[in-house]
């Protein structure tokens, strides 16, 4: 086997340029820029501006609105991540189960990730329809006698609420099935077929075998799914007036970096100061998710054996 | 004790199964409705619910293009962002998830792990300058600014990565050279064709994700005759389409139908390329 004497590894760099090239002008450029006008008070409508240090950020943390927005998508992340994990871990257990032989996993997985590729702007505008006075939820509580008269869903923060952590949880609990059952079958079969024969029960193999190791998976689940929670922005926004209403109940970190945007005067600084911010709250979580649920030394010998 | 253990099985078996037909009820029913009631007229709608497919499509169409909703438009211009940059994506991560895979340059271990750290990177952090930076250089108002940034896709890469050191071989490359064939060469005639389930599983994903991409194009699309379809769904809410259930319903419909086409005819490879990545073979 004759190889070729030219050493070709340098060639690397030529196909990797372009990615380069294209994230220092689309990816690291903005970012700087972004941070860089979160420091001045930048306003679209005129054209000199001036750095003003951190007093974005001063007046940012002096506004109960934005104390509210960070509160509120806090909320509607947590409120939706519990019961997707939940509802996730049990159906990966029930479809991996070699006792209960569950029919059809495949179809069932696949029917229930379907919502997750609809259009985020086209299901917030459904559901919005879907509980408007005169649309068919009313319809059917009315008419089938459970509620005495039409209810104005729309106008209620709590019913938003509770909808926009529905409308996420029924968007993302099949994809987060798919990567932990992902998980499971990637876990050797024989450890459980030890287990048995230790006499373990269904709680016991679960608890001290699949749970630790799908752990990197539930990271990964957390992770992600903390860092898109607190970009949530299309549903919340397109389900009522875009300005997270009523009472800014739903009212998230992105709409109200979009009101600044979007504002008479379009204070982009005071936009930037707000989506920085909101990386440094996230990536303080993300880190400190990674460190509490690392593996620590004693779990990766036992993985080793 | 057999018989006792059977009848325990059998009794959750019938719970489990009670939950997911919930589940899919729950999954499904939202989505059914929005597709009867698009083919339904609003004094259908308004009389109550169906399950069943009505005449009106046509007719609910006509109130659309009469409120001066450009429903051909949008969609076109939703497709070719959509197309353009499912071609971005798939070729440019591709070449670059193959220059870390097939040649061992100085500096590729920190390259990688810093690809890994811009997959963490939010949207919010970039948007605003991004948004002012395409200003200053007319691009604003422009589909370039929603396709460009796809050549550098942190996310793309990774699963490129993952995906192609399964496959890689390495003779095949070594052949390709003794035949002559330059670097891009091997690239493009040798590589992209094994790849080509990969490439089209992520070309799937890039395309779903720019077709329902809203945050983006609210910000940056300006004109009117450039709106995409989730920004004309977005103005389907307003004074104009007041009542116009069945209208708005076919809008609505529009905008997910294509996407669930497309989910029957490749289910497998999305579910597969789902898991790809978070999960370590």
């Amino acid at each position: 086997m004759v190889r070729s004497k030219i050493n070709h590894n340098n060639t690397g760099y030529w196909f990797i340029a372009p990615f380069v090239i294209g994230f220092l002008v689309f990816g690291l450029y903005p970012v700087y820029n972004t941070i860089a006008l979160s420091f001045t008070d930048t306003t679209l409508m005129k054209a000199d501006s001036n750095f003003i240090a951190f007093k974005n950020f001063e007046r940012l943390f002096a506004d109960k609105t934005f104390l509210t927005a960070i509160k509120n998508t806090w909320t509607l992340w947590i409120m939706n991540f519990i019961p997707q994990i939940g509802i996730a871990l049990l159906l990966s257990v029930w479809f991996t189960s070699n006792r209960l032989k569950i029919k059809g996993g495949g179809i069932w997985r696949m029917l229930f990730y379907l919502p997750n590729l609809l259009m985020p702007a086209a299901i917030a505008a459904l559901f919005f329809s879907l509980f408007s006075f005169y649309g068919p939820v009313n319809q059917f509580l009315v008419r089938g006698g459970y509620i005495p008269e039409a209810v104005d869903f729309i106008r209620s923060p709590s019913v938003m609420r509770g909808l926009v952590v529905f409308i996420q949880w029924w968007m993302w609990f099949g994809q987060t099935t798919i990567l932990i059952m992902a998980g499971m079958t990637s876990i050797s079969l024989s450890l459980y077929e030890a287990a048995v024969m230790d006499g373990a029960n269904t709680w016991k193999m679960f608890r001290y075998i699949t749970a630790p190791l799908i752990k990197p998976v539930l990271v990964y689940v957390l992770v992600t799914s903390l860092v898109g929670g607190m970009q949530m922005f299309d549903i919340p926004m397109l389900l009522t007036d875009g300005r997270g209403s009523p009472a800014n109940s739903i009212l998230t970190n992105n709409i109200l970096m979009y009101m600044k945007f979007r504002s008479s005067q379009g204070h982009i600084g005071a936009a930037s100061s707000v989506g920085v911010v909101v990386f440094i709250m996230t990536s303080f979580v993300s880190l400190l998710i990674f460190y509490l649920l690392r593996e620590k030394s004693d779990e990766k010998m036992a993985k080793g054996n | 004790m057999i018989k006792n253990y059977t009848l325990a099985t059998n009794i959750t078996r019938f719970f489990v199964y009670l939950i997911l037909v919930i589940l899919l009820l729950l999954t499904i029913i939202p989505v059914w409705l929005l597709i009867v009631n698009a083919t339904r007229s609003t004094i259908e709608i308004q009389q109550g619910i169906s399950m069943m497919p009505s005449v009106y499509t046509i007719t609910n169409y006509k109130v659309l293009l009469s409120k001066g909703l450009d429903l051909p438009r949008g969609f076109l211009n939703s497709f070719s962002i959509a197309i353009l940059t499912t071609i971005v994506t798939v070729y440019f991560s591709m070449l670059t998830a193959y220059g870390i895979v097939a040649y061992n340059f100085k500096g590729k271990k920190f390259l990688y792990s810093f690809i890994l750290i811009l997959v963490m990177i939010p949207m919010q952090l970039s948007i605003i300058g991004f948004y002012q930076y395409m200003v200053k250089i007319g691009l604003d108002d422009s589909y370039a600014a929603l396709i460009l940034p796809s050549i550098a896709s942190a996310t793309s890469v990774f699963f490129c990565k993952q995906y192609l050191e399964s496959i890689m071989i390495q003779d095949l490359i070594d052949a390709g050279r003794i035949d002559g064939c330059s670097e891009l060469g091997i690239f493009h005639q040798i590589m992209m064709p094994i790849a080509a389930p990969g490439a089209f599983t992520l070309g799937i994903f890039a395309f779903v994700g720019a077709w329902n991409n809203f945050f983006n194009a609210f910000i940056l699309i300006t004109s009117r005759d450039k709106y995409t379809l989730p920004m004309l769904v977005q103005t389907l809410r307003g004074d104009v389409y007041r009542h116009e259930y069945g209208a708005i319903y076919l809008g609505l419909a529009a905008s997910v139908v294509p996407i669930i086409i497309i989910y029957f005819l490749f289910s497998r490879y999305i579910v597969n390329g789902i898991s790809m990545g978070a999960v370590k073979e």
